[in-house]
């Protein structure tokens, strides 16, 4: 909380109130506070890129971060929060606090767990027979069992767990990761969203969008078919020497206007951004094509398996975009509305069987394969949805389970995470959190200091305030799971 | 002697004035423009009006000179030596070290600090809290440069740091640069032409008047109002559903500027149009302010949303009218300025009696009878009834907390005169309340309301502030470049009877204004950031500039104004990131595509792609200075975007239609439309060399001019104004 008035700030005040402001005078004002920026070292003189890579607060194991995105709301109590009592209460109206899409209740009839739990690796972690393959590799997973979060309603849930706040307007997690480091490579976006087939979350673009931030930092979509970024792709006709000779006309045309203006520096930073925007174009297509991974990589995501390979193309392309230093990549499984998601509101079991098989399978290859590779110990993995699901029925008939954001289950791998633990836990129904419950805001501020940043020292001047991701209130990280 | 340095804060740090200038005087800190925002920025925090840590508060002269809990006092006027403050502030010792935090005071910060104890500590109160008076007009040497007051604003400052003003802009320069500020489209050819051969002493003058009686000027301006109010035509959140007759506010505002209503009258529209006597439809449409804003219709905690949405109106009317951030004061003393909670539910008072926002229905729609007689509906306000609940503060901000009850107020700060607040009539449909505040907000002598709105008309018109944070006038604001000029317009501005086509031509009637935006040497060397107005600041086009001019261009350009907004075409890569791809997006046939950006309809949630990589402002909350980015995602948008092919498409084909087959008549056309101005020799051999190339390469001969108007919107100079 104290001293966060430093010229961090006030430079980003500068910043934002834009104007006169040019690159050089950024430059100037960048090197000498708490963030010296490096210049982007690229060969093209005069831009400074804002997605420059940036030093740490201090040295934090993770380099990148996957977010593998459950949306819709995975039930805990039949993946990672085993509740041996609740079977034996399956039809059993119990009293019980909830709270979800149905309102608020003091009784419910109790949906008993749909898949037997067994117990995994040397640390023997308790998981049910939806994710068998990512069961393989508990010893590496921290669980946090005892999750909270502000609103049982998908739009403001969503915005929580990516924003941090419950209203719409405030940068997503990837924008504060990118506006604080930048990326390692200038050639591809600093924060990627990969959304499900089906479509994508409540409030669309909100997801991931940059709020008070310039869009620089807002997260761009990639797609792992067809054209990976918008308006990457040359326009109908057009070949790429042909736009090579649009190009050297379009700079000496440039150039020449400069020539008159040489203290312009925006100038000569937009000739450059157009020299970038060509390089993108070269190396996105390569960073995306699959085709040259093995097929027992192909096999080990599952896409060789029509279920699996959709979710395991977009988890081989975190890979691959975390090899080529890409900062925060975020994937969604499921999307649009009801059954396209987590959102077991019906029938739980056709729902989770799906999702859970579509996805349980790429998860685990890629946390095999990041560790095989050496990448696990600077990547770090999120798994989870906006929040979890009730014990009880919402319905009369029926598995379908309410949302619940009193108690979930999300976890960590890799990053300088400990894994094959679980800390925290629910009540014995898993209707509300008990042990060491965690706000969201401790999840984000966990990913923040694997990242080398503190969270309550990342701040960005914004409304006459010093705005954090993880509010005004001190927020520590979740030490427990910090390797 | 020589000036040195200035930057902000520390203008006069190193100066030395030149014996005989008007400003000769012995050398003196400015507590407001030097001292205290390094005392805001670095010591507020534990030591301000919220905070006295350690028993030290740096906020009042009384607490930075009285013993503190160590025995003692931080400053002792006149002697920096034997001051504790500057002690801590150069101790070596990071326990002792303050701020405690990275990196420290600078050198420079410390030599003023040092400099302004010695000199007894002034102390003055914040300078924009401070009554507005006109300030005397300099007097300066070199007086022939001088054509307006502002000018010798400007050039005593200039004089004062051994710089002197930018030669005169070109003609081109200038009309272009008055048609973007003024309209934010591009003067055509024969404008052009018009204006070079008028070499009449008033050309100018005339170019300026014509402008202003331009309906897009209404459009240009507009929009820099609809930024500050968060203008959008949904409500955000999961369904992001539509607020009924939005674009009718959206018309109002652009209707109030093209018929320079006066500015007072346009903030008690909008704050309190539907009370009075005789509301009209304009002004109940102008209460359409009130339900602008992001609303949660399924919220996870409705009492706690229905204060968010309170928060919302406070922080749009407190920083978009009074350039304060008194939403810093929710959940307990403003830090930084002395605003107090209390002030913050006192603000909240006047508003708490308005209906929560709905999705329809009366609440939100109201029924108005328009000019031609016919009856429509409006976005509005509207309250339940003339006895509002009472308001209570909210302890840390808990509305499940209540505190003391508070009555409606004005921040103590600002004024000692309590509100009197009418009793209503028992079937009144409102309490008043907000005409009160209104008339409060809307007065000549609210010191921030006048000082506010004239710094945000220079901003428009020079690209920055002269105060550099608009909504920002507190003390963690930035201060003004040029208080004097800044009071100096306010007071002009309410003279003009609040109305802003008189500013306009005030400024732009100036010296200051017509420079060019050439460089110096030595001006770059000490003022890099153009703080005292050397020269005219390059600007990059915005983001509806950059659409517009491209129509306004090719020819396509359809200027019908007002009515529905329209729906961009957005491919189907970006509707994919909807939960409901297309959901809530509609088709416009192609003419209507063509209208200005202003009437795009604003759908919060799926804003339009170009215009966001060009920094369009966000419209979840109140925008005061969008972000002028250089990004790749600008050069993909521009090079391989449909919308900026098929424009160019239509460019080429109006070249053909105009100057025929002939590629160098295509070319001059094309420079003429799209810069004003003949291409140079080298530029006319490039273009052509560029054809024959892309012959060479198979291009047939149509689709290179394509390919060349594609060009040709890329140029710096198209995107640029100097």
């Amino acid at each position: 909380m104290r001293g966060s008035f430093c010229g961090r700030t006030r430079r980003e005040f500068l910043w934002q109130v834009g104007g006169g402001f040019g690159a050089v005078a950024l430059t100037g004002l960048f090197s000498h506070d708490g963030f010296p920026r490096a210049s982007a070292d690229d060969g093209i003189g005069g831009f400074v890129n804002p997605l420059a890579p940036k030093p740490p607060h201090f040295e934090g194991p993770a380099k990148s971060v996957i977010f593998l995105f459950m949306y819709g709301g995975p039930s805990h109590v039949d993946t990672f929060d085993y509740k041996p009592e609740l079977y034996d209460l399956d039809g059993k109206t119990v009293q019980v606090q909830t709270k979800g899409r149905a309102g608020a209740r003091n009784q419910g009839r109790i949906v008993g767990p749909k898949w037997d739990f067994r117990q995994y690796g040397q640390s023997g972690q308790w998981v049910s027979d939806l994710f068998p393959n990512v069961a393989q590799c508990v010893d590496d997973i921290a669980f946090l069992k005892s999750m909270t979060a502000d609103s049982p309603l998908h739009g403001s849930a969503m915005l929580m767990m990516n924003a941090g706040r419950i209203t719409s307007g405030s940068p997503c997690l990837g924008s504060w990761v990118t506006y604080a480091l930048g990326t390692e490579n200038e050639n591809l976006p600093g924060f990627v969203v990969m959304l499900d087939p089906t479509g994508g979350p409540i409030s669309g673009a909100k997801n991931w969008s940059s709020g008070y931030m310039p869009a620089s930092y807002q997260g761009t979509i990639l797609r792992s078919q067809g054209v990976p970024i918008i308006d990457l792709n040359l326009p109908p006709g057009m070949t790429r020497e042909v736009q090579r000779e649009l190009l050297n006309s379009l700079r000496d045309a440039n150039q020449r206007h400069l020539a008159s203006r040489a203290d312009q520096t925006d100038l000569a930073a937009r000739i450059a951004t157009y020299e970038l925007a060509y390089q993108m174009q070269q190396h996105a297509p390569e960073a995306v094509d699959l085709a040259r991974e093995t097929s027992e990589t192909h096999a080990l995501y599952g896409l060789d398996q029509p279920r699996t390979a959709d979710f395991g193309r977009r988890c081989l392309l975190a890979r691959r975009l975390v090899e080529r230093g890409v900062r925060f990549i975020q994937i969604y499984s499921g999307g649009a509305h009801n059954d396209d998601n987590w959102d077991a509101h019906d029938d739980l079991v056709k729902n989770h069987n799906y999702h859970a098989g579509n996805t349980d399978k790429p998860i685990a290859g890629l946390l095999k394969d990041l560790k095989r590779r050496g990448l696990l110990d600077q990547t770090l993995v999120v798994w989870g949805g906006e929040f979890g699901r009730q014990p009880t029925a919402e319905y009369a008939e029926g598995t379908g389970r309410d949302h619940n954001s009193f108690g979930f289950t999300m976890w960590m791998a890799g990053g300088g995470i400990r894994g094959g633990q679980s800390v925290g836990a629910t009540d014995e129904l898993g209707s509300a959190a008990v042990e060491q419950p965690m706000h969201v805001r401790r999840l984000h501020a966990t990913i923040l200091h694997q990242l080398g940043l503190d969270p309550n020292r990342l701040t960005y001047f914004y409304g006459g305030l010093d705005q954090k991701l993880v509010g005004v209130e001190h927020v520590t990280p979740i030490r427990q799971i910090i390797a | 002697m020589r000036a040195l340095v200035s930057i902000f804060g520390l203008s006069v740090l190193l100066i030395v004035v030149s014996e005989g200038s008007v400003w000769a005087q012995p050398y003196a800190v400015d507590f407001t423009r030097d001292v205290q925002p390094i005392l805001a920025m670095h010591c507020y925090q534990c030591h301000g009006p919220g905070d006295a840590a350690s028993g030290l508060r740096l906020s009042s002269r009384e607490g930075a000179t009285e013993p503190a809990n160590s025995g003692l006092p931080a400053i002792e006027p006149g002697d920096a030596a034997g001051s504790e403050l500057m002690r801590r502030i150069t101790a070596e010792s990071i326990f002792e070290r303050m701020p405690p935090e990275d990196p420290g005071l600078t050198d420079e910060q410390i030599e003023v600090l040092r400099r302004w104890i010695d000199q007894g500590a002034p102390w003055q109160d914040h300078w924009a809290f401070e009554p507005l008076e006109a300030p005397a007009v300099p007097e300066v040497e070199d007086a022939d440069w001088v054509r307006s007051p502002i000018d010798a604003f400007v050039l005593a400052r200039l004089q004062q740091n051994g710089l002197t003003p930018a030669p005169p802009a070109d003609r081109l320069t200038l009309l272009r640069r008055a048609y973007f500020d003024l309209t934010g489209l591009p003067p055509t050819p024969k404008a052009v032409a018009d204006f070079l051969a008028d070499d009449s002493p008033d050309a100018f003058e005339r170019v300026v008047d014509r402008l202003l009686e331009s309906p897009h000027y209404g459009e240009r301006w507009g929009r820099h109002w609809l930024d500050l109010v968060r203008f959008a035509e949904t409500n955000s959140f999961e369904r992001d559903s539509l607020k009924p007759h939005a674009w009718r506010y959206r018309d109002y505002v652009i209707r109030s500027l093209n018929e320079d209503k006066p500015y007072d009258q346009f903030l008690r529209e909008q704050l309190a149009g539907d009370e009075g006597d005789n509301p009209t439809a304009d002004s109940i449409v102008a209460t359409g302010f009130y339900r602008l804003g992001i609303w949660d219709d399924e919220p996870a905690d409705r009492l706690l949303a229905r204060y968010d949405h309170l928060d919302d109106l406070i922080a749009t009317v407190s920083q978009a009218f009074l350039g304060l951030t008194i939403n810093c004061a929710r959940c307990h003393d403003h830090k930084i300025d002395p605003i107090t909670q209390q002030d913050y539910f006192q603000l909240l008072a006047f508003f708490h009696n308005v209906t929560p926002m709905a999705k329809e229905g009366p609440q939100i729609e109201v029924p108005i009878v328009l000019e031609d007689g016919s009856s429509a509906h409006a976005l509005a306000i509207s309250e339940s009834g003339p006895r509002p609940p009472e308001t209570f503060l909210h302890v840390r901000g808990n509305p499940r907390v209540p505190g003391s009850a508070v009555e409606p107020g004005f921040p103590e700060v600002l004024t000692s005169e309590p509100p009197v607040i009418p009793t209503p009539a028992e079937d009144a449909r409102t309490t008043g309340r907000r005409t009160v505040l209104a008339d409060w907000i809307a007065s000549p002598d609210n010191p921030l309301t006048a000082r506010v709105m004239a710094n945000r008309i220079w901003q428009h018109h020079f690209g920055r502030g002269i105060v550099a944070s608009p909504n920002n006038f507190g003390s963690n604001g930035l201060p003004p470049t040029h208080p004097e000029l800044l009071d100096w317009l306010a007071t002009q501005f309410i003279a003009h009877e609040w109305r802003l086509k008189a500013m306009h031509r005030l400024i732009m009637l100036s010296n200051t204004y017509q420079m060019s935006s050439q460089g110096d040497s030595l001006a770059l060397q000490q003022d890099p950031a153009n703080d005292l107005f050397w020269r005219f600041d390059l600007r990059r086009l915005g983001a509806e500039e950059v659409r517009d001019a491209v129509l306004a261009v090719n020819g396509r350009l359809n200027p019908q104004m007002y009515g529905p907004g329209f729906f961009e075409e957005i491919s189907a890569e970006v509707l994919a990131g909807q939960s409901r791809p297309g959901s809530g997006w509609g088709k416009s046939p192609p003419d209507q595509q063509a209208r200005r950006s202003v009437y795009i309809h604003v759908k919060r949630t799926l804003l339009t792609p170009l215009l966001e990589a060009f920094d369009l402002a966000d419209p979840d909350s109140s925008c005061d200075a969008r972000f002028e980015t250089t990004q790749p995602a600008q050069a993909l948008a521009m090079l391989n975007g449909k919308f900026m092919n098929d424009q160019a498409a239509h460019f080429a084909e109006r070249l053909r239609r105009e100057a025929g087959d002939d590629r160098l008549a295509q070319v001059r056309l094309a420079w003429q439309l799209a810069l004003g101005r003949e291409p140079d020799e080298a530029s006319q051999r490039d273009a052509l060399a560029l054809f024959d190339t892309l012959q060479q390469h198979g291009v047939q001969p149509d689709k290179a001019l394509d390919y060349y108007c594609l060009l040709v919107f890329n140029l710096n100079e198209f995107l640029y104004l100097d």
